[in-house]
């Protein structure tokens, strides 16, 4: 049973995704699990096949390999983005140092996963950057909330129904990364990336510490829990 | 040696351009010494001629009466007569003179037959048997003879007419000397120009050769380095640009072959050490594999086990990667006060849960010359590791601060600590103390912090925190 199907897909009307990679044996991994979870999934297994299918059909989001035949990753992203198509495109890499990730982004990448990576990882960033380029443009409101959880940016108020919830900074900025990507999965690496901007793992796991004492004070006292723990992924936020 | 494979060569080329410039100059300055002493030797010779028919001439004019237009040619009979005969001495070298008239043929002189040479621009060249029997080289003018008549129909002249005769005076002069010198001059510069093209041909040989020599063995080098031996260096010959250029491949080289030694370590340490984990994890998926049913718990386990061998691979990369020197070039003015907080902060939840307390001693203001995210993971490391050991109840001691001109960070726990005699080994990659075996993590994150602070030229201190251990980083403080 592959990860992807522990949670639902990201929703009624299906999302497709082309997969740009040369190793078969991850494209069909991949493959598999994200049409498990409700994608619709083709795939390329060079540079020149994905450029082409990038450019002629509509997708939701590309999953592009740094190393391809024919056309490298990289260009691929570059000339897509040169003509103008702005599908959110995550880059799969053996290379995973700071420097190749900069460049990536560079390229007009969208996010960054090192290989080899949890399916779930995948899963969660994927589904991240869709929703990021359909909400592209609410970045500056000033209100964020999920059912009766309000969070007011501008005067840095948390209140759950008329409840004010008094948060530390670090919490503030973890509740507001996981309201901008609610009802999706959000995984220890993405809160590490998004929320203290650490581009490696310590090797305790104190993320969980870190949102087991937000939950004592968004959720505790609630009838309805609204930040869950995802089993083997991280966590989502949802009412 | 195959001939067509030397034509290809720049030996070859350089030599010929060698020769070319070589001939061109020594033909040059030969032809210019020909012509201002050869040369001048000819002009003088021409003069002399030159004279002698201007005195003939002159005194052929004064003879001229119109009325008996053959006075004149009388009187210049009589002369070439008398000076042909004459032993007219001038270094040697005798005179000629011969009179014809129009058909050619001889009126006086000292020749006997009209040379046949070609008259070029009044001036001939032939060859004439002198009084001792040789044939001897003559250079001589043609003068045409103009005879003035009068109208003869009168009692008095009055109108002069000019009539060319037809007769022709010669005067010429042995060239012998002259022809000899002209001779010795051409034969000498001929060789001297052979010897030069060959002189030339063998200095530019040598040349283009000694230059070649050196970029035939650069080339048998570099050949030996691709082969593998990257012990190999360019001989670096003279103080010219060759040496030059062998000099920055050599100090390449040497960046190449330090790379290459901290890859191979890395490769090896990998294939050492994750060699253990990795038979560990076959092993048990083997078991698995056995089962008839395997359960969730036993496959995650595995999981577990498979992201623990990744978690040291890429740690293992990571201290490569910092060792290399590869973060160096954006580095950057960074303080580690907030840094330092900032890593704090992710950990004390953690901490509070272990009823441990994380006592901050932090300055701001404490600026280094870095790497935010290394020191940061260095820091995460060394508090990370401080947590593990730290038994409930204790407390970890994180200070910051400035000294002069070096900025002290210190990360210390009232843990077991590190026996003295083993500080040492534990900033080695997988050096773990047996008795921590227990623990997780992967034993890479002292010598991590080791790589960073390397990186960051500064100093790193393992002491007794009497109890515990106690991590003291120097760094230079940014200027």
């Amino acid at each position: 049973m592959l990860p992807g199907s522990r949670w639902p897909g990201p929703g009624t009307s299906e999302l497709r995704v082309l997969i740009i990679e040369d190793d078969r044996d991850v494209s069909a991994y991949v493959r598999q699990g994200l049409t498990q979870a409700g994608w619709n999934v083709d795939v390329a297994d060079d540079g020149r096949q994905g450029l082409l299918l990038a450019t002629t059909e509509k997708y939701d989001a590309l999953v592009v390999d740094r190393m391809l035949p024919h056309v490298e990753g990289l260009t691929l992203i570059r000339t897509l983005r040169a003509s103008d198509n702005t599908t959110p495109a995550l880059i799969l890499s053996a290379l995973g140092e700071v420097d190749d990730r900069v460049k990536g982004l560079q390229a007009g990448g969208d996010d960054y996963l090192v290989k080899p990576f949890a399916f779930s990882e995948l899963l969660a960033r994927l589904e991240a950057l869709v929703r990021r380029a359909k909400t592209a443009g609410n970045l500056n409101e000033t209100t964020l909330s999920l059912a009766d959880l309000e969070v007011d940016l501008l005067k840095r108020e948390v209140r759950r129904g008329s409840q004010l919830i008094d948060l530390q900074p670090r919490e503030f900025q973890l509740l507001e990364f996981l309201l901008r990507h609610q009802g999706q999965v959000v995984t220890r690496t993405m809160l590490l990336e998004g929320v203290w901007n650490y581009h490696f793992d310590p090797q305790t796991n104190v993320i969980d510490v870190h949102i087991s004492r937000l939950r004592g004070k968004i959720d505790k006292g609630f009838d309805k829990p609204l930040l869950h723990t995802v089993r083997g992924a991280g966590y989502r936020l949802s009412a | 040696m195959p001939l067509p494979a030397i034509l290809r060569t720049s030996v070859f080329r350089l030599t010929i351009l060698y020769v070319v410039l070589f001939g061109i100059s020594a033909a040059g300055l030969g032809g210019f010494i020909y012509l201002t002493t050869v040369g001048y030797l000819q002009r003088q010779t021409d003069e002399v001629i030159e004279t002698e028919i201007s005195v003939l001439r002159e005194e052929f004019e004064r003879a001229q009466d119109p009325l008996r237009p053959t006075v004149a040619l009388n009187r210049l009979r009589e002369m070439i007569n008398n000076r042909g005969s004459q032993v007219q001495q001038l270094g040697d070298e005798w005179f000629y003179y011969m009179l014809v008239d129009r058909n050619t043929r001889k009126v006086a002189g000292n020749l006997e037959i009209w040379p046949e040479a070609e008259v070029n621009d009044g001036w001939i060249e032939f060859d004439v048997e002198a009084a001792d029997g040789q044939m001897v080289p003559v250079r001589a003018s043609i003068l045409p003879l103009i005879i003035q008549l009068s109208a003869l129909n009168g009692p008095r002249p009055t109108t002069l007419s000019v009539e060319e005769t037809g007769d022709r005076l010669l005067v010429g002069r042995e060239i012998r000397e002259l022809s000899a010198i002209n001779q010795r001059f051409i034969r000498a510069l001929t060789l001297g120009l052979g010897l030069t093209l060959l002189v030339a041909f063998a200095g530019g040989l040598a040349l283009a050769i000694s230059a070649q020599r050196h970029v035939v063995e650069m080339s048998r080098t570099t050949r030996k380095i691709i082969a593998g031996d990257l012990s190999q260096r360019l001989p670096v010959i003279g103080h010219d640009e060759h040496a030059e250029l062998a000099k920055s491949v050599n100090s390449m080289l040497d960046q190449i072959e330090h790379l290459m030694g901290g890859l191979r370590h890395v490769g090896d340490s990998i294939a050492h050490d994750l060699r253990g984990p990795l038979t560990r994890l076959r092993t048990r998926l083997e078991a698995l594999a056995a089962e008839p049913a395997p359960t969730r718990q036993s496959v995650d386990e595995c999981l577990t086990q498979a992201d623990g061998v990744l978690a040291t691979f890429n740690a293992l990369l990571r201290i490569a990667r910092v060792e290399s020197g590869a973060y160096r070039k954006a580095f950057a003015n960074v303080d580690l006060g907030p840094i330092a907080a900032d890593v704090a902060e992710l950990y004390e939840a953690t901490a509070e849960e272990n009823l441990v307390e994380i006592r901050k001693r932090i300055t701001d203001n404490s600026v280094v010359f870095g790497d935010r995210e290394l020191l940061a993971q260095a820091l995460t490391n060394l508090i990370d590791n401080a947590l593990k050991y730290t038994p409930v109840g204790g407390h970890i001691d994180l200070e910051v601060k400035r000294s002069d001109d070096r900025i002290i960070v210190v990360v210390a726990d009232s843990g077991p600590g590190i026996p003295a005699e083993a500080r040492e080994r534990v900033l080695q990659r997988f050096a773990r103390l047996d008795e921590s075996r227990s623990k997780p993590g992967n034993g890479l994150g002292l010598a991590l912090v080791r790589a960073v602070c390397d990186q960051h030229d500064g100093k790193l201190v393992l002491s007794d925190n009497a109890p515990g251990l106690r991590v003291t980083m120097t760094l230079p403080a940014a200027r």
